[in-house]
């Protein structure tokens, strides 16, 4: 028993002993400043210019929301009936896009909703430079690509170097456990990288509350930190997969090479790949297809409508047709107005009901090729990684998603509470003449519905991002696993 | 040869590798307490491949190797806390001074707590100059680096030293020097295997002189038996006889 005891504290004795060697070696050696240096001035850095960004969103929603207000307390309804009328709906910036960008700047910052439907008005990108093609730098693209990189090549020689260098063998003729060597070094390793990390974090930090961001307000704190956690495990299993390759080489520069090939495959093919595959396994139609569709179907309705109203219309008021109403409604008036409203009641049921149908075929088919494109990527710790920080951020998936069933549910209550209002009648009579007749309804325009997107809370994107936690712990868990399994074999010679 | 008191040992040693080569055929020598026991022998002789098999570096085919009765392959961590090695080309850390590398490998060598006057001491004592002791390893000599090497063995204090052709490389000065410190060692009683190809220095130095070739001990001769023969030609009529295999 006392043995026993005896040998983990001495076991505990010699790993702390590593760990230290390990930090001081990457202390004093020349990538420690070179990556601190990058990393104090581009973290901070780019959240003070995404946070610049974001305060400057906020104050051009806000101004397009008061004229957007404006523009609706005064709608005239004729106008509305003429179509000169587009209401539209303004997505608010997302506060932690600070962080990731996520579809921030891809997706429309505004729809316009008119009684034809919706469109979509420019995106936040429309006025970014050519340079932004190449991707914006935020917090997660710095993870993601930058350290993921120094973490891979800082453990490019946990192991080989030390057998390179000799020293493996030095310290090996000791009474040193492998298991203990590789915890240790890993360990020392990853500290180094995660020091100047934490600093450059919380330096960052400091500068956005400098600039007054609300960390405290809401959930925002807890998702800040949600951030650093995921930031640190990331660089963890970028350092443990190096690790793991410099276990199975006995050459740095071998295992330099298998390094970039791993880095590039997880950042750039895979990702990639997995889209152009969903493309290949699941074709879908394109947006353009889907909205004429839409269009065709809404004319052949609008057709058969104007179609029925005249022979209905023939029908009670003969072919003379009405001979317009002055004071006194007469039996057919009444009749033709009970017609009419159920004809076109019907029509514009069939119509909801179909153009629903096809956005849900088209909704379906999108989802379908999105998990593909979403299941295959997870394949890559990047990708697993960049999908929970920008949902995490809300500015991801489901934001997006959000944002489409905002739009959609929008565009119903306008078209119940406003556009329904003012209607235009349109009858074929059988002769082959055309009559056209207006209705309005008044309308309140402080009751009309307000543009919004359902919030998504934190759990909530843990939660839908299960496969991402997953694939990041797989990440984890399985270099860790092989990095171990190859050094208790590794010929030190 | 009686077999007891050594405190390094192998028994029926064999090692083949996986291509298949046999580079070392049923071993069998001692060291003991106070002994400096030198391995000759051309490249490929089987010197390294005994060394590794003591610091289970590589399992045996067959055979035992034993530290301080400790088998090493059974208990690899318990017979490794009797022994203390230097290599052909002392690999340390070169960011690491002088002081820094001795700590470290004197704490991994279970030497806790030490103050830096007592690392200083042993440098002092393999007489490394003393403005080197808080530099830079890398900016080091082979020579200095060599000595570290060995005062990294002497503050480690095992009863065992394997040497793997230490002085290769090492002008005479600092070879001559090198030996000096290895007489003191074995003076406090260590018992020293050295791989060597200096057959002058093994003569030299050496209380028991050991010639390999293909992986068989060919030949062993105590220093009384050296006064009297010559340790050139037996080694180079070894080395010029036929192949012991096909």
């Amino acid at each position: 028993m006392r043995d026993g005891l005896d040998h983990r504290q001495e076991i505990n004795r010699m790993l702390k002993t590593i760990v230290r060697k390990e930090l001081q070696e990457n202390l004093y050696s020349y990538r420690f400043p070179l990556f601190a240096i990058i990393c104090i001035l581009l973290v901070p850095l780019g959240l003070y210019v995404n946070n610049l960004n974001y305060i400057k969103s906020v104050r051009d929603y806000n101004e397009q929301m008061r004229l957007a207000d404006e523009a609706v307390a005064s709608i005239q309804m004729q106008d509305v009936m003429a179509g000169k009328i587009a209401i539209k709906g303004f997505r608010p910036p997302a506060l932690l896009s600070v962080f990731s960008q996520g579809f921030e700047g891809a997706l429309p910052r505004f729809y316009e909703f008119t009684p034809d439907g919706y469109t979509p008005g420019e995106s936040s990108s429309g006025e970014a430079s050519i340079l932004s093609v190449q991707g914006k730098i935020d917090f997660v693209f710095l993870i993601q690509m930058v350290l993921s990189l120094v973490g891979l090549l800082f453990a490019s020689d946990v192991i080989a170097g030390e057998k390179e260098s000799g020293t493996l063998r030095a310290m090996l003729s000791n009474s040193l456990p492998r298991d203990t060597i590789l915890v240790g070094k890993i360990t020392g390793g990853y500290l180094a990288l995660w020091f100047p990390f934490i600093i450059a974090f919380l330096l960052g930090i400091v500068l956005l509350l400098v600039r007054a961001f609300p960390l405290f307000v809401g959930d925002t704190l807890a998702r800040v930190l949600s951030v650093f956690l995921a930031a640190s495990l990331f660089i963890l299993i970028y350092f443990a997969i190096g690790s793991m390759i410099s276990s199975s080489s006995s050459k740095t520069r071998t295992s330099l090479i298998v390094i970039l090939l791993v880095w590039v495959s997880f950042q750039l093919v895979i990702p990639r790949v997995s889209d152009m595959a969903a493309d290949v396994i699941y074709p879908i139609r394109t947006e353009t297809q889907v909205s004429l569709e839409k269009s065709i179907l809404a004319k052949s309705i609008d057709t058969e409508t104007s179609r029925e109203l005249g022979r209905r219309y023939v029908l009670i008021y003969g072919n003379e047709g009405s001979p317009g109403r002055g004071d006194k409604t007469t039996p057919e008036d009444v009749k033709w107005d009970a017609v009419k409203k159920e004809i076109e009641s019907n029509a514009r049921e069939r119509k909801a009901q179909q153009v629903k149908q096809i956005d849900d075929a088209y909704g379906r088919e999108k989802r379908i090729r999105q998990n593909i494109a979403t299941n295959l990527s997870l394949f890559s710790p990047s990708a697993a990684f960049a999908r929970l920080l920008a949902d995490v951020c809300g500015t991801g998936e489901i934001a997006r998603r959000k944002y489409g069933e905002a739009i959609k549910d929008h565009a119903q209550a306008l078209d119940t509470a406003l556009f329904s209002r003012a209607k235009r009648t349109i009858i074929a009579l059988p002769g082959g003449k055309t009559s056209l007749s207006f209705s309005i309804q008044p309308i309140d325009v402080k009751a009309l519905p307000k543009f919004t997107i359902a919030p998504t809370s934190l759990a909530e994107a843990f939660k839908e991002d299960w496969a991402s936690l997953l694939s990041l712990a797989f990440w984890l868990i399985a270099p860790f696993a092989a990095a171990y399994v190859r050094f208790l074999r590794y010929d030190v010679r | 040869m009686a077999m007891l008191n050594m405190v390094l040992k192998a028994d029926d040693l064999s090692k083949r590798y996986e291509d298949g080569v046999l580079a070392l055929d049923h071993l069998n020598l001692g060291v003991r307490p106070g002994e400096v026991y030198c391995l000759l022998g051309a490249n490929g002789a089987g010197k390294t491949t005994t060394i590794n098999l003591f610091l289970n570096f590589i399992p045996p085919t067959t055979g035992t190797c034993y530290i301080k009765g400790i088998d090493v392959t059974k208990d690899p961590l318990e017979a490794k806390k009797y022994v203390s090695f230097v290599s052909e080309n002392v690999m340390l850390y070169g960011n690491f001074t002088a002081r820094q590398n001795l700590e470290f490998f004197a704490k991994l060598g279970g030497k806790t707590n030490l103050a830096k006057e007592q690392y200083y001491q042993v440098m002092r004592r393999v007489s490394l100059q003393e403005k080197a002791f808080e530099q830079r390893v890398k900016t080091y000599s082979k020579g200095m680096r060599q000595k570290l090497g060995i005062s990294i063995a002497i503050i480690k204090d095992a009863p065992a030293i394997l040497l793997d052709e230490p002085t290769s490389g090492l002008d005479p000065k600092a070879a001559e020097e090198f030996l000096e410190i290895l007489t003191e060692l074995k003076s406090e009683g260590k018992a020293i295997l050295m791989s060597t190809h200096d057959i002058f220095r093994a003569k030299e130095i050496g209380d028991r002189v050991g010639i390999m070739k293909e992986g068989r001990l060919v030949m062993e001769r105590t220093r009384e038996d050296l006064q009297f023969e010559d340790l050139v030609k037996i080694y180079i009529d070894y080395m010029k006889s036929e192949p012991l295999t096909a």
